[in-house]
């Protein structure tokens, strides 16, 4: 039931904005700043969901985080010319974003928006149901919005920044005009810089094991079952495709350290992966 | 692969493979799509073509080769290929070509992968023929077409901070004639044109390209909608043409401030950007293309594409849709309605579909024949003939 609520929210709360942005589109008597926050919150709306997607695209959210500096500037400017006036009748719109709750933008009582807000009293009666759906979000709230998302961009995406270059000689400026661009005319150039190509070559994915210090890459591994004197030896390839599906336990090199005790612990760990792979096997 | 062809009329499918396969990117966890973003072909050198063709992340280089003709006749294999017991060979032969149907192999020839971190929207080839560049959001890269595993980066417009990220790159395209200057252009609405030998990382400009905006134009949606889709040099080298969402503007290299020509793709949506806006339809990119230097031809809503001649100033819209049109018949032109009585023919704003859109669209180097893509189809359609 509550499944069905909320579905039922979700898309009441589709068609009102697709009946509201056709409102946008064909009234002429629709006042600007109702407008202006209706558009406002449609992009932030967009944010909200692309910052749910593991990858949002980068060129829409952009376009959208302009609008809404754009907005919040206009907003802004109006504001400092008018005194400020908070009307205390207005509730937070929270109905409408049940489904979508999202740290990066809380609902607040608008402040310092005072032209929106005698707008608001005024229209409550006239303009009820668009005035019901939209959310006034106040100024802060939209520059984290807006901040948290690109961050969040850097982040997931660029891990190699091309910031380990190497310049190529004294009196040089600034690493973007000259390292390693010259192919043509400095083989030597070529392995001083060999950086460059070094961060080229490598995938975004492994250079990230470049920028980090090895160490905090396995701090958060489980490593106690290696910490006593045993010393497993690593799994290495096995010498050949067939032995490795008939027999994968036969792959294991023999243990390097000539202590009786750990040969002793090599069997018993080998025996009960034995027996694990027969049931894997099931033979 | 992107396309596929009617089988029914004048063509049939040539080839078909599949390029590129999803990926998983483990440490990101993330994965990459097989869609592939864009195709360029190379300029033939022999029997075999060769086209380039990326992902978001990879692009590849392969060679497609025509078989029609086979050896037969060896001396020490056998037609299926066992090789001959050498005992019973007692005379020699010549093998001959016979011919055998035709046989279309694509070949990938190089992987170029590994340069780019965020998505891959153009590659370009250079006029030297050795070289291309490919661009993302924030950096282009330029390629040796022989060297897989290191590329230059040209272009970067990333900020340090990523929060004052303000502007992407959305196209980039060399020059045809002179292969040390290249353009691409911006989320904002602004080509900027480089020179390869005026420093390394080209991220200072040699021209800015912009037009001043239109004050009785401006709405909250105006920088969503200069967002340049697509840029194209004309044939010539001395245009180039840039598709914003409403508009398609003609820029001589020459002059920086102002397009020479304008041409309103669908001037009627302009009255419905906050629809288009909240159904995410404002975000499309339309690709546009040259005949030569004088025609152009650009896709829109509806299954139309448009066509804009600069010399007579005459445009035509028409439609690439199976139920409206027979295979050899001429194209009927069609006209949207924007306000007002619907003339009979006409078709009104509101009954548009915006789920058939033509975002791709190609001319023939040298003929008037042109491809069309819509969702699922592609139409050719070439001069009328007398």
């Amino acid at each position: 039931m509550l499944g069905r609520g909320l579905k039922r929210k979700l898309s009441d709360y589709e068609e009102n904005m697709a009946g509201l942005s056709s409102a946008f589109d064909s009234s002429r008597s629709l006042p600007y700043p109702l407008k202006r926050q209706l558009v406002l919150n449609m992009c932030l709306t967009k944010l909200q969901t692309y910052k749910m997607l593991v990858e949002p695209n980068l060129h829409r959210s952009v376009l959208i985080a302009n609008t809404v500096r754009q907005i919040q500037e206009e907003m802004r400017q109006e504001s400092n010319q008018q005194p400020v006036n908070i009307c205390p009748g207005i509730a937070p719109a929270s109905h409408s974003y049940t489904g979508m709750e999202s740290p990066g933008i809380s609902l607040q009582l608008p402040s310092g928006i005072s032209q929106q807000e005698s707008h608001c009293c005024d229209l409550r009666s006239v303009e009820d149901p668009i005035e019901n759906s939209l959310l006034i979000v106040s100024d802060d709230d939209m520059s984290s919005a807006i901040s948290s998302i690109l961050k969040d961009l850097d982040f997931v995406e660029d891990i190699s920044p091309p910031t380990c270059l190497v310049p190529t000689g004294d009196d040089q400026p600034k690493f973007p005009e000259n390292t390693g661009l010259k192919l043509e005319d400095d083989r030597q150039d070529l392995k001083g810089a060999e950086c460059v190509f070094g961060s080229f070559e490598i995938s975004n994915s492994t250079s990230y094991l470049k920028d980090l210090a090895i160490d905090d890459i396995f701090e958060d591994i489980d490593t106690s079952m290696y910490d006593s004197d045993f010393c497993c030896p690593p799994l290495m390839p096995p010498r050949s495709p067939s032995l490795a599906t008939e027999e994968p336990l036969k792959t294991f090199p023999s243990c390097n350290s000539s202590s009786a005790n750990n040969i002793q612990i090599c069997r018993t760990d080998l025996s009960e992966l034995d027996h694990i792979m027969e049931i894997l096997v099931g033979s | 692969n992107k396309t596929q062809s009617h089988s029914r009329g004048e063509y049939n499918v040539y080839s078909t493979f599949q390029s590129h396969e999803p990926e998983f990117d483990y440490l990101k966890s993330l994965e990459i799509e097989e869609k592939i973003n864009k195709i360029r072909w190379l300029p033939q050198k022999n029997a075999a073509q060769f086209l380039l063709s990326t992902n978001d992340k990879t692009i590849k280089l392969w060679k497609i080769s025509e078989r029609d003709k086979r050896p037969e006749g060896y001396n020490l294999k056998e037609e299926d290929g066992r090789y001959r017991d050498p005992t019973t060979v007692t005379t020699l032969r010549v093998p001959v070509f016979r011919p055998m149907d035709l046989m279309v192999e694509a070949s990938p020839r190089r992987i170029f992968a590994n340069a780019h971190t965020y998505h891959i929207n153009s590659i370009s080839i250079n006029s030297d023929y050795e070289t291309y560049l490919s661009a993302d959001d924030l950096r282009i890269n330029l390629w040796h077409l022989e060297i897989t595993d290191r590329s230059f980066n040209i272009v970067d417009i990333k900020p340090a901070n990523m929060e004052e990220l303000t502007e992407v790159i959305t196209a980039a395209e060399f020059h045809p004639n002179s292969c040390s200057t290249f353009v691409y252009s911006s989320s904002k609405g602004t080509i900027r044109l480089c020179d390869m030998r005026a420093s390394a990382l080209c991220d200072r400009h040699s021209k800015l390209f912009e037009e001043p905006e239109d004050p009785s134009n401006r709405s909250f949606f105006s920088e969503i909608i200069s967002s340049i889709s697509d840029v194209k040099f004309s044939h010539s080298g001395r245009y180039m043409m840039t598709r914003d969402y409403l508009s398609v503007k003609i820029w001589d290299l020459n002059m920086e401030n102002r397009p020479v020509e304008t041409y309103q793709v669908h001037e009627y949506l302009r009255s419905k950007l906050c629809s288009l806006y909240e159904n995410d339809c404002i975000f499309d990119k339309f690709e546009c293309c040259w005949n030569g230097s004088d025609i152009v031809m650009t896709g829109s809503y509806n299954n139309f594409f448009r066509m804009f001649d600069r010399n007579t100033k005459r445009d035509i819209t028409l439609e690439a849709s199976r139920e409206n049109n027979k295979p050899r018949t001429v194209l009927k032109p069609r006209k949207v309605c924007a306000s007002g009585k619907r003339k009979k023919d006409e078709i009104s704003v509101d009954s548009l579909d915006f789920n058939k859109k033509i975002l791709h669209t190609a001319w023939h180097p040298k003929e008037n024949i042109i491809a069309v893509a819509t969702t699922n189809n592609l139409y050719i359609f070439q001069d009328k003939m007398n």
